[in-house]
């Protein structure tokens, strides 16, 4: 590439705030006449010093409405409890029992909060004093990225001056060229297909399907230089276009594909059937065709039969027939390894990504990229109705929202993500997420770490 | 200097008012029958917080049977119980207990022994405040051991208590001089540190005020970053050079190194030894008090427990072991993770968000957000930082030591140890609780 072409990667977030009702992080609880008499108390022993008396013990302006602690505003609350500490008698912090109804069991309030936020700024997650969750958990939770004590890139750089590249190539890659005789490539060639960021959008959950929701998710796949996967009906339909799209398929629906205005970038046949596969690579020899399957699925039979490209799905919930996520990948990708297939092959996946380290650790465990999909709905401020399980089952209540709104929060939301990334990145030295892939060497797994440490313990069996 | 609020009599007024309610509120909610609704979290338990605050009033773990021992994390220190002697075995009560450690194991420079098996962790000017700092290092002054002052500057405050001061230098050089050098018994050298593990420190730009900028030789009201890594060191010999820097500055000087934990720890404490550093304290992840981005806290790096022993272990199979020191960091909390720290491979521990949990920290993970902590910890805030009086600080945290003091030798006791030396690398002393399992 040269130099006068470089343009560098960049994400513009711009504030999205919440458009439908975000349940408040705590109930503030003021009994009126303590607090009535607690100021009656102070202003006789403050000798009616009133700007000693009406100073509040919030500094968040909980309490800064014109009649103070009478009339409180819980929005400002943030629980720091000064004020339940300095008078527990008149007031009173409790969680707020609706956020406990955000999310479901997988994707648990704290993290639907943390998407939520992501989405409204575009901005990193910072707090102060420590880690407070889990020493650890299932699936993700169990591994750690790792660190160099002597490293280049900075914190200051890497959001700056320096360089982390996030592109990844999702396109075909054959091991090797062949060549007529007289010299012309008559092979497979590579056909490159590189997105910026290592995140694509998948098709949502059915009850969350609409038309606002597909155009917000074509327009900011578009600005962010990705893909959005999309039924083929729905492309059809709804009169979507661009580069930006990657129309599934069922083996039923090929023929719908040929109705496009033009070849796609990228296809998805949604269900092996070897037919219909070799049917859209015939008619769209240009298209990267990713075949979408269980992620616990063999790869051998399709790779032998011509798949390069795979999107492996999970349930919502990271489960895929048994194991997590994060094992199954690691055995695809280790399968591949083995085969010498690796170099050739790309691996999408999808379910249970739900925060910016698990795509890094999904990353780590082989994938190529990841297609988010609850994290969308998550962050268009979507409400789970029960466990959100699976596209077809769950069930999933959408706000009223325009599609530029929703192409602001997934554009914030991915802005967040990335810089995440590159913080995890620039941690453990690597400047470009193309390295990340498979380095399981530069990741700590719970139960490796803990068999190390606590062997011979009593008590301890691994 | 630590600020006053002499020139507006209602200021003062309001802080009195403020500071008397928090204190009546720090005694008054660990005797009520149920803990605030809103407080606590998985590592830190309302029970936990509430007992710490219990020990900072009265110097003694709670009576009342809450849990002051461990949290809820369900992993960790929290996994891990104590296997004691059969009662019968226990030792006397009178038997005098050696919590002492030595912070100097090389056969060369001064000798430099604490009485108690932790000193406190490096928290910066700006990321605490002037008032907490001066709590801080009277309290170490208190108990002849340590407190740090992170990176950004040695107050001028801390120059009466400076034999009990660590110097930090770190990758921003926020705040050295030669002279805060040269009259330092111990100079820290901070690679790394657990809240943010390979990504350098930052202090967010609200919290860098004129007096912070001043310390900081700095700018006010701009983000101050420090880089990541020390860019002058790629090898063991560079770091070396680090050491002998200082000791030309400071001949006297011991030298720290403070790491974070990396796959390598192992490979990273053997450098730090051959280097010539005398202590080296490996700061985990799940700890550290200032805001850093949750990612980092979460997911880069290993969590202290499981460093530990690696590092022991490598340490010991190198045969350097008994050559420095090995202060572990990073989410310890009680008594209890001490004497777990210690058994399973550190000599001591350097205890940060424990002493502010004793100044009433809440671990609202505020720090960052607009003024600062609204407790007055985290905050350089004028009228907010006014909320910690050094001397009631000081005794806050002098208390929760001399609870931790008892409890551990309590524990040796019924180890039959004498002496906290002997505890550490015991790890036949620990028992795996299974999960779900009740702690005895």
């Amino acid at each position: 590439m040269g130099s006068s072409s470089y343009v560098r990667y960049r994400i513009s977030p711009q504030p999205a705030p919440d458009i439908a009702p975000h349940p408040n992080r705590f109930r503030v609880e003021v009994k009126r006449t303590r607090l009535a008499a607690l100021l009656l108390k102070d202003l006789y022993y403050y000798h009616a010093n009133l700007a000693v008396v009406s100073s509040r013990p919030c500094v968040y302006g909980t309490f800064s409405g014109p009649v103070g602690g009478f009339a409180v505003r819980p929005a400002f609350c943030v629980g720091c409890l000064r004020c339940t500490v300095e008078h527990p008698d008149v007031v009173q912090i409790r969680p707020n029992p609706q956020r406990a109804r955000l999310g479901d069991s997988y994707f648990t309030p704290d993290k639907v909060d943390t998407v939520m936020q992501e989405a409204a700024t575009g901005q990193i997650p910072v707090r102060g004093a420590g880690y407070r969750g889990a020493f650890a958990g299932q699936g993700w939770d169990s591994m750690w990225t790792d660190m160099s004590e002597i490293v280049r890139p900075t914190r200051d750089g890497i959001h700056g001056r320096e360089f982390i590249s996030t592109a990844v190539d999702v396109g075909e890659r054959p091991a090797f060229l062949t060549f007529d005789a007289a010299g012309n490539p008559c092979g497979p060639v590579p056909r490159s297909l590189n997105l910026p960021i290592p995140f694509l959008f998948d098709v949502p959950a059915v009850a969350a399907e609409s038309a606002t929701l597909y155009r917000g998710l074509v327009e900011a796949a578009a600005r962010l230089q990705t893909l959005a996967i999309v039924p083929v009906r729905c492309v059809l339909d709804l009169g979507l276009h661009g580069p930006a799209i990657a129309p599934l398929a069922t083996p039923a629906e090929i023929e719908l594909l040929q109705r496009l205005p033009g070849p796609p970038q990228v296809a998805e046949l949604d269900a092996w059937e070897e037919s219909a596969f070799h049917t859209i690579r015939e008619r769209f020899p240009e298209t990267a065709v990713f075949v979408r399957i269980p992620l616990e699925r063999d790869l051998m039979p399709l790779v032998c039969a011509g798949v390069r490209l795979f999107h492996l799905t999970a349930d919502y919930h990271g489960r895929c027939g048994g194991p997590f996520a994060r094992d199954a990948i690691r055995t695809a990708h280790a399968s591949l390894v083995k085969d010498g297939l690796r170099e050739e092959t790309v691996l999408i996946g999808s379910g249970g990504v739900i925060t910016a380290s698990d795509v890094a650790k999904a990353i780590i465990c082989g994938l190529d990229a990841v297609a988010l999909d609850t994290a969308v709905l998550a962050a268009l401020q979507a409400g789970f109705e029960g466990e959100c399980v699976s596209r077809a089952s769950a069930v999933i209540r959408m706000p009223e929202f325009e599609p530029a709104w929703a192409a602001q929060r997934l554009t914030n939301l991915v802005a967040a993500w990335r810089d995440q990334i590159l913080e995890i990145l620039g941690a453990m030295g690597l400047r470009e997420v193309r390295r990340l892939r498979g380095e399981l060497g530069r990741a700590m797994f719970q139960e490796d770490l803990e068999r190390d440490a606590f062997a011979g313990i009593a008590g301890f069996e691994r | 200097m630590v600020a006053s609020s002499e020139e507006n009599p209602s200021q003062a007024l309001i802080t009195e008012r403020h500071v008397a309610a928090l204190r009546r509120g720090f005694q008054d909610w660990p005797r009520r029958s149920s803990p605030p609704p809103a407080l606590g979290d998985r590592r830190w338990t309302a029970d936990l917080i509430l007992a710490t605050w219990t020990q900072a009033e009265t110097g003694l773990p709670p009576a009342d049977g809450s849990e002051y021992r461990v949290g809820a994390s369900g992993g960790g220190f929290d996994r891990l119980e104590f296997r004691f002697l059969p009662e019968s075995q226990w030792l006397p009560a009178v038997t005098p207990i050696d919590l002492s450690i030595p912070l100097n194991r090389r056969p060369c420079d001064p000798k430099i022994d604490i009485p108690i098996p932790w000193y406190g962790a490096g928290m910066s000017f700006g990321s605490v405040s002037e008032q907490v700092m001066v709590a801080r290092v009277i309290a170490a002054q208190r108990w002849q051991t340590f407190t740090c002052t992170g990176e950004g500057g040695y107050p001028e405050s801390l120059i009466p208590y400076r034999d009990h001061v660590i110097t930090q230098i770190a990758t921003g050089m926020f705040g050295i001089r030669e002279e805060t050098i040269q009259f330092a018994p111990i100079v820290e050298f901070k690679y790394a540190q657990g809240a943010k593990p390979g990504l350098g420190g930052h202090l967010l730009a609200d919290k860098t005020t004129v007096a912070v900028a001043k310390m900081r030789e700095a700018v006010p009201w701009v983000s101050l970053f420090s880089p990541f890594p020390f860019h002058s060191v790629y090898s063991v010999e560079d770091h070396r050079k680090h050491v002998d820097w200082v000791k030309t500055v400071n001949p006297q000087a011991l030298v720290a190194v403070k790491v974070s934990t990396p796959t390598d720890i192992d490979m990273v404490a053997v450098g730090s030894y051959y280097a010539g550093a005398h202590i080296l304290q490996i700061d985990g992840s799940y700890g550290g008090t200032g805001a850093a981005p949750e990612v980092a806290k979460k997911d880069i790096a290993m969590p202290i427990e499981y460093a530990i022993p690696k590092v022991h272990r490598y340490l010991v199979a190198e045969g350097v072991r008994d050559e420095i020191v090995v202060m572990a960091s990073g989410g310890i909390r009680t008594a209890h993770d001490i004497a777990k720290t210690i058994a399973l491979g550190a000599d001591g521990c350097v205890l940060g968000t424990t002493e502010l949990v004793a100044l009433g920290c809440t671990r609202c993970s505020n720090c960052e957000r607009g003024r600062g902590c609204p407790y007055g910890i985290t905050t350089t805030d004028p009228e907010l930082s006014l909320l910690i009086e050094p001397a009631w600080g000081a005794d806050r945290i002098s208390n929760v030591y001399a609870s931790f003091q008892s409890q551990l030798c309590e524990l040796l006791r019924r180890f039959g140890l004498t002496s906290v030396r002997a505890l550490r690398g015991r790890t036949d002393l620990l028992r795996y609780r299974k999960p779900g399992g009740a702690i005895e």
